[in-house]
């Protein structure tokens, strides 16, 4: 038989939680936005048209602005916002150029299946400045894909359409199965969207770009449908750990 | 859009191979998939002009050389006496009409006209309805068929804000409401402008004498009825998207010469009507801007090229935008076609450095709750905010996806109850959860936003020997809430379980706070914020495992253990033992009999099939061969076991 100084007293593992995969990707591509020079910009979920809308070149009959796509509220007086897209904007009417501004968050939309919820998460960036040019865009987006998906990515650039941007562009990454996934939009900042935040557009340019976190987290994690992000399964929450 | 690789091919005299126009079309931003020799294009909403063959030819001149001349009627036509009235010029600018008479419906179409239906699985109507919908396919333009013997008495076009049934041609009755773009024969509705005819006037098999209705209609008009009514139509998807104002004629005659290309024409007449010349837009030429936006030098005879090539006129100063580019207004817009033409996968990078403007918003204090909260063992969730019933300072959703989601929540709390229950009936015993979301109020009409903390606590303290029996409790969050962030107790309350249709008794207790009114001042540690690496990549990151659900089953097994210098192995043994169906495993149970000269350790081994539920003998036959693992150890045995 054993003495007791020969006891093994099993040690006790500090069991730890974890943070939510969507907030993980979205503090990461933030933080990755902020070591380019970005600067962290917050707004409101609940917005007005003026902002969501009007401010972005978005006019009053476009598709995204029915009552089919949009959550309305008080008789259409506010809504919950589409995208981050205003919190630029607020941002932009604030300050003189230059301007680089990132904001990430919930936004909100009338979907709901095994790839879009009505509610959903975005990153995107303005930056406003002399002489800002398409190409200093792609350079950016390289990084961008580069940073998350490593620098062996092929990706492509594709024409789009952005009522924001002109030129407008999205952006797809080659899958190890070969197939095209899409995964950001860009574009240059249309002289409107400048102009109606009082900003000089023959003097200034700007790149903006959006990224929807859930597309990117569901690629990196290999996550199939969107809704697992929210059931708040613990099986499915602490694999993030 | 579902087009032919060969109807195509009828446009470009290069004759390009489908992969090589496949490619190009994804080069002007047309993606694209092809089967069978029939593309599915894409096209993004600004390029209505593309929605028909002569449109893509047009963008595909850029690269081809192309063949744009279609077989058109030549000879004169006379004009239509029409009883028509244009009630709003604005929402229809321009309208033509065309009345038709054959002597004998033809009972076989030709090739051409044989191929669009046959290659696309388009069904046939009548000879009419069929020869409008192939144009739509060729021009881009639609057209609407009245049967002329049906039209006896005045057609007007107005927009209405009244209510009015209309019985479309599919046989659909619709009430219209709201304002709506309507025809309207001796005051009952024909058509619904831009997006279906009427029953009562279309074309049938028998119609020998047609009246084509080839409009203008401003998008502004059209947009979003086809949503609202349910009937998305061909004609919707293109007059959403602005058609070309200055194509009636050529559509017109293209009509005719296909009639007469499968049957004699007895007569034609024409009429048309037009509030004001189609306006011609004029951009001022600025290479320099258009080289400036996209950072690039190219010439002007290269810049004047690529824009001629898909259309664009320059005279003196200005280019003129070709009459079906509504999506042109400005150099943004140029530079963007250069960019197409040049393909943006061909313009090279330069580099850029970001000089930001120095404006740092405060998120350190959400990022440094969370991480304590993750350090203690909580897991955060994210829950919509979606709610059924309405609360002090709810706001509704005008418009909600279902009426059993029409609020906006005002607290996390039960969000996170429901989290709880959840992870409860899939056997999790041991469950704290927290959240952090901005919750918004409307109090006297303003809309009041808070930045909020809701942390939820139940069953066991931990799944380790020491805090296995005991159970999360109000001392438990109240101590760590004071120690953490000196949340007061008064802030915590238990959840009763009286409503909550479970038979689970471990209590429930949760906290909802404010952000701001969590103070770290008197934190004695330095708070280390976790950092989720600034650069992500695949190697790093978490694969996901498919979750079961399906019940997860467990055994307690105590292992006695009289040698105790084997402790360690026992515990290794087991931690690493790999077993079929086996989720996780822990030790529950460890203490020291004094009297029988032996160490106990209770282990729990919980077991989860991803496709089945498991029987009891598949269970037992698992917890055999670990036992086993754990007995060859010497001087390990568990009671009343014999080894397998």
């Amino acid at each position: 038989m054993s003495s007791d100084k020969e006891i093994f007293i099993p040690k006790i593992h500090k069991e730890l939680g974890s943070h939510h995969p969507i907030n993980q990707m979205k503090d990461s591509i933030m933080n990755l936005l902020s070591s380019f020079g970005f600067d962290i910009i917050n707004g409101p979920e609940i917005e007005t048209e003026k902002y969501n809308f009007d401010m972005l070149n978005i006019k009053a009959t476009h598709p995204a602005r029915q009552m089919h796509d949009t959550f309305y509220i008080e008789n259409k007086s506010y809504l919950l916002r589409t995208h981050t897209s205003p919190v630029q904007i607020r941002a932009m009417l604030k300050n003189k150029p230059p301007l680089a501004f990132i904001s990430g968050g919930k936004v909100y939309r009338k979907d709901d299946d095994a790839t879009h919820l009505p509610m959903f998460h975005q990153v995107e960036g303005i930056y406003v400045n002399e002489d800002v040019n398409f190409s200093q865009l792609k350079d950016l987006i390289y990084k961008i894909i580069y940073s998350l998906f490593g620098e062996d990515v092929k990706l492509r650039f594709r024409p789009s359409y952005f009522p924001f941007t002109e030129p407008s562009a999205e952006v797809d990454i080659l899958s190890s199965e070969g197939k095209w996934l899409e995964i950001l939009g860009c574009g240059i900042v249309n002289p409107i969207v400048l102009q109606n935040c009082k900003i000089d557009s023959d003097k200034y340019s700007g790149l903006a770009f959006g990224l929807g976190i859930e597309r990117i987290a569901m690629l990196k994690h290999g996550i199939s449908d969107i809704r697992d992000f929210y059931k708040s399964n613990l099986d499915f929450l602490s694999q993030f750990k | 859009m579902k087009v032919a690789y060969k109807h195509l091919l009828n446009f470009l005299d290069d004759k390009p191979t489908i992969d090589d126009l496949s490619n190009k079309l994804f080069q002007l931003g047309h993606e694209n998939e092809f089967k069978n020799e029939i593309f599915d294009i894409e096209f993004t909403p600004n390029r209505g002009d593309c929605l028909s063959l002569i449109g893509l030819a047009r963008d595909l001149n850029a690269f081809y050389k192309t063949n744009l001349k279609l077989n058109t009627y030549k000879d004169r036509i006379e004009s239509l006496s029409m009883n028509f009235i244009n009630q709003s010029a604005h929402d229809c600018p321009s309208i033509s009409f065309l009345k038709i008479e054959i002597g004998k419906i033809p009972k076989k179409y030709h090739d051409y006209l044989e191929s669009y239906f046959l290659d696309l699985n388009i069904p046939k109507n009548n000879f009419f309805a069929d020869i409008s919908n192939y144009i739509s396919y060729e021009m881009g333009q639609p057209t609407h068929a009245y049967d002329s013997a049906k039209i006896n008495g005045q057609i007007v076009f107005k927009t209405i804000k009244d209510n009015v049934e209309f019985r479309t041609l599919t046989k659909r009755k619709i009430t219209l409401s709201g304002l709506n773009s309507i025809f309207t024969l001796n005051e009952e509705v024909i058509n619904l402008a831009g997006i279906m005819g009427g029953e009562t006037t279309c074309c049938s098999l028998d119609t020998t004498t047609a009246l084509i209705e080839c409009a203008h209609f401003n998008p502004e008009a059209i947009i979003g009825k086809a949503v609202k009514y349910d009937l998305h139509t061909d004609a919707s998807h293109k007059f959403e998207r602005f058609v070309d104002p200055d194509c009636h004629q050529e559509v017109m005659r293209r009509f005719i010469q296909i009639v007469e290309d499968h049957t004699d024409i007895k007569n034609i007449e024409y009429a048309s009507y037009q509030d004001k010349e189609p306006a011609h837009k004029k951009i001022p030429i600025d290479l320099k801007k258009v080289n400036k936006i996209l950072g690039l030098n190219i010439s002007k005879d290269i810049f004047k090229s690529y824009l001629t090539k898909i259309g664009f006129l320059f005279e003196a100063e200005f280019i003129e935008v070709p009459s079906y580019r509504n999506d042109i207004s400005h150099q943004n817009d140029i530079a963007e076609e250069i960019a197409r033409l040049i393909g943006y996968d061909n313009i090279k990078p330069q580099k850029i450095t970001i000089s930001s403007s120095g404006l740092i918003h405060d998120l350190d204090k959400v990022k440094k709750i969370k991480s304590i909260l993750v350090d203690n063992g909580f897991v955060e969730v994210v829950n919509q905010p979606f709610i059924k019933f309405q609360s002090n300072g709810s706001i509704a959703v005008d418009n909600p996806l279902d009426i059993n989601r029409k609020y906006l929540r005002t607290s996390m709390t039960d969000s996170l109850v429901n989290n709880l229950i959840f992870n409860e009936k899939r056997q999790k015993d041991n469950i704290k959860l927290f959240e952090i979301s901005d919750i918004y109020t409307m109090h006297d009409g303003d809309i009041v936003k808070t930045n909020k903390l809701c942390l939820i606590i139940s069953g066991r303290a931990g799944r380790n020997f020491k805090d296995f029996s005991k159970k999360l409790d109000k001392g438990y969050l109240s101590e760590l809430l004071k120690d953490l962030f000196q949340i007061k107790p008064s802030a915590i309350n238990e959840v009763s379980r009286k409503a909550l249709n479970t038979k689970i008794k471990s209590s429930i207790f949760s906290c909802e706070v404010d952000i701001n009114s969590i103070d770290f001042s008197s934190h004695e540690q330095g708070i280390d914020i976790q950092d989720y690496g600034i650069k992500i990549n695949m190697e790093k990151c978490v694969q996901y495992r498919a979750i079961s659900e399906f019940p997860s089953t467990y055994r307690d097994v105590s292992f006695s253990i009289t040698d105790y210098k084997n402790i360690e192995d026992l515990l290794d043994t087991i931690s690493k033992v790999k077993s079929k169906n086996l989720k996780e495993s822990f030790l529950f149970d460890f203490f020291k009999n004094d009297k029988a000269g032996e160490v106990k350790a209770g282990f729990r081994f919980i077991f989860q099939s991803i496709n089945k539920t498991l029987t009891d003998i598949e269970v037992d036959e698992q917890i055999d061969y670990i036992i086993n693992q754990g007995i060859k150890i010497n001087g390990v045995y568990v009671q009343g076991y014999k080894r397998v």
